[in-house]
């Protein structure tokens, strides 16, 4: 049974590594936790029986309660083997920066580095084509490829 | 203090090399996983993880 639990954002590994080394020791039955990197304030929780949260073990800080029900496996799944970020994006694809100093701004893909998950973009809105190198995780598909 | 993820087992450390399959490790890492108890845990069963431990679930 996989049971999911709200903790504060960012604070997802410490809770997840506070309820581990609670457990060894309260006779809970946790299997395992996961903590998604796609699912913010979110950690998934493996557990044989049904979780108790009045048990002091689960008196964890950062962590805000459990979601009512259980999640099918094969939800989980999808977590497991999470797909490359740059596996939709191809050259020519125009994206949009969501970190870094051109933070909003609207550029065109060049060239893909897979091996680094680096993107080269062109900015769409500068008088100058300067080519910009980011990582695969500050940008955002707007469309697929350009016209 | 850097926690790195060997590139085969996607275990979590802070050396250098793994020291079950002694190869390097890498920094680039994404995704966090703890197992208690492998042989009970569906998830351990999936990703073919058979020590208890902290994992990444995706390393570079």
């Amino acid at each position: 049974m996989i049971y999911a639990i709200r903790t504060l954002v960012g604070q997802e590994k410490n809770v997840a590594r506070i309820i581990a080394r609670n457990v060894k020791n309260s006779g809970i039955e946790v299997n395992s936790i996961l903590v998604p990197e796609s699912l913010r304030g979110y950690i998934l929780v493996e557990s044989s029986t049904k979780i108790d949260m009045q048990n002091p073990a689960f008196k964890v800080p950062h962590m805000k309660g459990v979601i009512d029900g259980e999640i099918p496996f094969e939800e989980v799944k999808t977590f497991l083997n999470p797909e490359p970020i740059l596996a939709s994006i191809q050259k020519g694809s125009i994206v949009e920066l969501i970190s870094g100093p051109f933070k909003g701004e609207k550029a065109k893909v060049v060239r893909i580095d897979e091996s680094k998950e680096n993107v080269v973009l062109e900015l769409i809105e500068a008088a100058v084509p300067i080519p910009v190198t980011v990582k695969g995780d500050q940008i955002r598909l707007i469309q697929k490829e350009a016209d | 203090m850097v926690i790195k993820a060997c590139t085969r087992c996607h275990r979590l450390m802070e050396e250098e090399r793994c020291a079950i399959c002694n190869i390097p490790s890498s920094k680039n890492w994404s995704g966090f996983l703890i197992i208690v108890d492998p042989e009970n845990s569906d998830i351990a069963k999936e990703l073919n993880i058979s020590l208890p431990g902290e994992y990444a679930l995706r390393v570079r």
